[in-house]
């Protein structure tokens, strides 16, 4: 069963049966928002059943769309939290890949300007690590970004996406060694992103995440997850009730191999290591558990099938 | 762009150059500083690195006396104010405060003031002046400057006076080029400093 990435807009009126039926088919309501009147789910749903989802939420005004980034958390990495990057250009970013259902989070670099005094410290480091994903913003000037991305990609694991105002042609050759993916004429601004080629730009930031989104999906499907992290994430939901007082709109964040669990590392890391799946295989058995670098949560990097030797 | 007599920003990069002309249009338009310039000259070169703007002011703003928002009656030692717009309203208590005291004060609401004061009130109380747009004029356009400044560039010098302001940037120290290009960017514009 292929499981498709979709958003579903529509009414709060009867919206819990579609959450069922997206339950029943066998599907993961991965985040859900209400805002007034209007419920979001963001979902990972089978890819036959999406015309099925489309005629019953018909009748309650409900929307299906592909939305690719659903179940993604990405880094929008600005060399600070000054006027010169907030909030155009990244949080016009931030906000357009959350559209597409990303969970975007804004990591503002401590001392990220400068081109010779620019530095990344362990903790970014790490944080930034914890993403799917990195989108790198940096400035207008090809000389500054030659200079500064060696620094600020010192350690960084995940795929980076770098932008600024050199065309993609200047940034793919400044950049040594390359990174996944560029996208070029953004660079620095102060207006708000309105006119169509600038949000034109935006959605070449969007294509470009999604492809490089895809391969790492790819890459990910020759050597499969012991656990699918929707799936894992349901299991939490179900077996460990507490997660349900965590009042931020996340309690679980689903990555493509990972998930963040908002609860503190030191009270829950050892029931969720305990935490049985399936016929006697605890989650400690096919994911590592370790402490997030954001606040005491939880960080479960699901191992891939070669290294456990086991399919949940 | 519209209102500036003269805008050029050059950069030994073009279009970071081209970049920069557009960030420091949309800061002067936020911040309402374009009706203030008349002309502007930026020069940024991100291998120094520097970042240089120069300016020449139109004709300052004028002070706003109490006469030209509200109506005064002055009557031995008591006073009436009459308020039309409430802009200046809170720099105009703070001087009265300081003048007769917080009690001889009243405002009895938002458009009304009256003074009971133990002494003679000045009968040209309508002529003071309640603010001087040209102080804070300065602190504006260099807070604008340091906006439109590449980011990291901490070192800075500025100077202003009369109806003309220059600013440096740089990452590194400021030294003797800097002097020279400053210079450069005055008489390319036309001006002196």
């Amino acid at each position: 069963m292929i499981l498709v990435p979709v958003t579903y807009r529509g009414g709060v009126y009867r919206h819990d049966e579609i959450v069922d039926l997206i339950e029943d088919l066998g599907g993961y309501v991965i985040q859900k928002h209400m805002i007034a009147t209007e419920v979001v789910l963001l979902a990972l749903v089978p890819k036959d059943d999406i015309e099925l989802i489309r005629t019953i939420g018909k009748p309650l005004t409900g929307e299906v769309t592909e939305s690719p980034l659903v179940g993604t958390e990405i880094a929008i990495v600005t060399p600070s939290l000054e006027i010169h990057h907030l909030p155009h250009p990244a949080c016009d970013i931030a906000e357009y890949v959350r559209r597409l259902g990303a969970k975007s989070n804004m990591v503002g670099l401590a001392r990220g300007f400068g081109k010779r005094i620019a530095m990344l410290n362990d903790e970014e480091r790490d944080v930034i690590n914890e993403h799917d994903i990195a989108v790198y913003l940096l400035g207008n000037f090809e000389n500054c970004i030659k200079k500064k991305l060696p620094v600020l990609r010192r350690g960084i694991k995940v795929p980076i996406i770098l932008t600024g105002r050199p065309d993609r042609e200047a940034l793919e050759r400044i950049a040594d060694p390359p990174v996944a993916g560029y996208v070029g004429n953004i660079g620095r601004f102060m207006h708000r992103t309105r006119e169509a080629d600038e949000l034109g730009r935006l959605d070449a930031v969007v294509a470009e995440v999604t492809r490089v989104l895809n391969e790492r999906r790819a890459e990910i499907a020759k050597d499969p997850l012991s656990i699918s992290p929707a799936r894992l994430m349901a299991v939490i939901n179900e077996k460990v009730p507490e997660i349900r007082e965590v009042t931020s709109p996340t309690p679980i964040t689903v990555q493509i191999a990972a998930l963040r669990v908002k609860l503190p590392y030191d009270t829950f890391a050892s029931r969720l290591r305990d935490l049985e799946l399936e016929d006697g295989i605890t989650l400690g058995s096919i994911a590592t558990i370790e402490p997030s670098r954001m606040r005491d949560y939880i960080m479960v990097r699901i191992l891939p099938f070669s290294e456990t030797n086991c399919m949940v | 762009m519209a209102g500036l007599e003269y805008f050029e920003v050059e950069s030994t990069e073009p279009d970071g150059g081209a970049a920069y002309k557009e960030i420091a249009g949309d800061v002067l338009l936020d911040h309402n500083l374009v009706r203030v310039i008349e002309k502007l000259r930026i020069y940024i070169d991100p291998e120094i690195p520097i970042f240089i703007a120069v300016g020449v002011l139109r004709k300052l703003p004028t002070e706003v006396h109490l006469r030209d928002f509200s109506s005064v009656a002055v009557e031995g030692q008591t006073a009436t104010i009459a308020i039309g717009d409430e802009t200046y309203l809170a720099p105009l208590l703070d001087i009265l405060w300081e003048k007769y005291g917080k009690p001889a004060v009243d405002q009895p609401d938002r458009f009304n003031i009256t003074i009971t004061a133990d002494q003679p009130i000045d009968p040209n109380l309508q002529d003071m002046v309640v603010k001087d747009p040209s102080e804070t004029l300065f602190k504006d356009l260099i807070y604008a400057m340091t906006n439109i400044a590449p980011e990291g560039f901490k070192v800075r010098r500025e100077r202003y006076g009369g109806d003309r302001f220059s600013y440096v940037a740089s990452e590194d120290t400021l030294l003797v080029p800097a002097d020279a290009l400053l210079s450069e960017q005055w008489a390319r514009m036309g001006e002196h400093p």
